[in-house]
């Protein structure tokens, strides 16, 4: 019985072992690297903003923190910018999502997913991302066939689709809940004058 | 197989005589999930290469210490194992590759062929032997996925490794999961002609798996 178990438990050991310090080793590298990564990704979501982009505060979904950011340039805002993520096929697609000051979407920029190469990968692609630009939250819906009003899933990957819109529209709504009062007050003077 | 088959033989065979999709008929599902493009398949296939030659290297190296009754969860061990440190490694130190490679890598633990490579091979071989297997049947997995590729991706999209090449799309179905079916069993029987009209071959012989 010996026989046929110890050298199983050494090479699970042996393996645990390894891992372990592979991760110990490689982990703060990727830290430092996925940081640097996301604060090139803030710039590229705020092209305007001069100011440098700090965190505004966080909210939570699914028991996930998620930070947002208020890009500004001389002190005004320009752009609205949060972290979300959205349950795809295999994965969590983790993005960036960026509001204009009129609380449309201005970007979506995926950061990190695991879903499926060659079918759900494909939410990476231009032609379905750019389908956010210019939307607000009424319309950041997932619709099977053509539509030019709403988010029209890719064929053959309708949950990471799911995914990636049910994480924007929950960025667009926290956006909009902390910072669309403003532009509803804004909108509101606008009609008396 | 013997210790005197030579070594150049044994990568060939890989390649040819036993290769991985069209003739093992092995880890036909991420064959046809991931050639929807050209370079889905040939990213996948450097994968596959590199974590094949790794796990048969190192289950030929412990084939006199693993116990036959326990050899399958060993080898699925050993498997993860490398898979674990590649993907760990990559993604501190290669940001770059790893983008574009990372969804491929962690696939690869469940991958009968890899499995397979380490049973029927490199359990009764010595190390080079194996590792010269390991790298042949990595090739031979990597030309079948890139061939796989170039098919389906050029008449499902018109284009090859993204690049536009016809401005329509002649057959969308190509790049759908059936297609991949349909590409694979096309080229398994043109492979299979050709053997058997220009080399006297007599085709796949074994069914799949």
């Amino acid at each position: 019985m010996l026989k046929i178990t110890l050298p199983l438990v050494v090479i699970f050991v042996v393996a645990g072992v390894i891992m372990a310090m592979t991760y110990q080793q490689t982990y703060p590298v990727r830290f430092q690297a996925e940081k640097k990564e996301k604060e090139e990704a803030l710039k590229e979501m705020a092209p305007n903003a001069t100011d440098p982009i700090k965190p505004a505060g966080t909210w939570n979904a699914e028991n996930k923190t998620y930070e947002y950011y208020r890009a500004t340039a001389d002190g005004k805002p320009v752009a609205y910018i949060s972290e979300t993520a959205g349950k795809g096929y295999s994965s969590f697609i983790k993005m960036l999502v960026s509001l204009g000051p009129d609380m449309k979407v201005n970007d979506v920029k995926v950061m990190d997913m695991n879903e499926t190469p060659g079918l759900g990968d494909q939410v990476l692609e231009k032609s379905f991302l750019d389908q956010f630009k210019g939307k607000a939250l009424t319309q950041i819906v997932l619709i099977k066939g053509e539509t030019k009003e709403n988010i029209q899933a890719i064929s053959g990957a309708t949950y990471s689709s799911r995914g990636v819109t049910n994480g924007v529209r929950d960025a667009v709504k926290t956006l909009m809940d902390n910072y669309g009062a403003g532009v509803n007050a804004a909108a509101a003077q606008g009609v008396t004058k | 197989m013997s210790d005197n088959v030579s070594l150049g033989k044994l990568f060939k065979n890989g390649i040819f005589g036993e290769n991985p999709v069209f003739r093992l008929a092995l880890s036909l599902c991420p064959a046809v999930a991931v050639t929807s493009g050209v370079k889905n398949g040939f990213l996948m296939g450097v994968a596959v290469m590199f974590v094949m030659t790794m796990t048969n290297v190192t289950v030929s190296l412990l084939r006199n210490f693993i116990n036959p009754k326990v050899r399958i969860p060993s080898y699925v061990f050993i498997t993860a194992t490398w898979v674990t440190v590649i993907d760990q490694v990559m993604s501190a130190y290669q940001r770059a590759v790893y983008k574009e490679m990372g969804l491929y890598i962690m696939l690869i633990v469940a991958f009968a062929i890899i499995l397979s490579r380490a049973e029927m091979f490199a359990s009764k071989n010595k190390l080079l032997p194996s590792f010269v297997d390991g790298v042949g049947m990595g090739v031979g997995f990597l030309l079948a996925l890139v061939l796989l590729g170039v098919f389906r991706e050029f008449l499902g999209k018109g284009s090859l490794w993204g690049a536009q090449i016809l401005s329509s799309k002649p057959l969308l179905i190509m790049i759908m999961p059936a297609g991949g079916f349909f590409a694979m069993g096309l080229m398994m029987g043109w492979l299979n002609w050709i053997d058997r009209k220009f080399f006297g071959g007599t085709g796949a012989s074994s069914g799949g798996h």
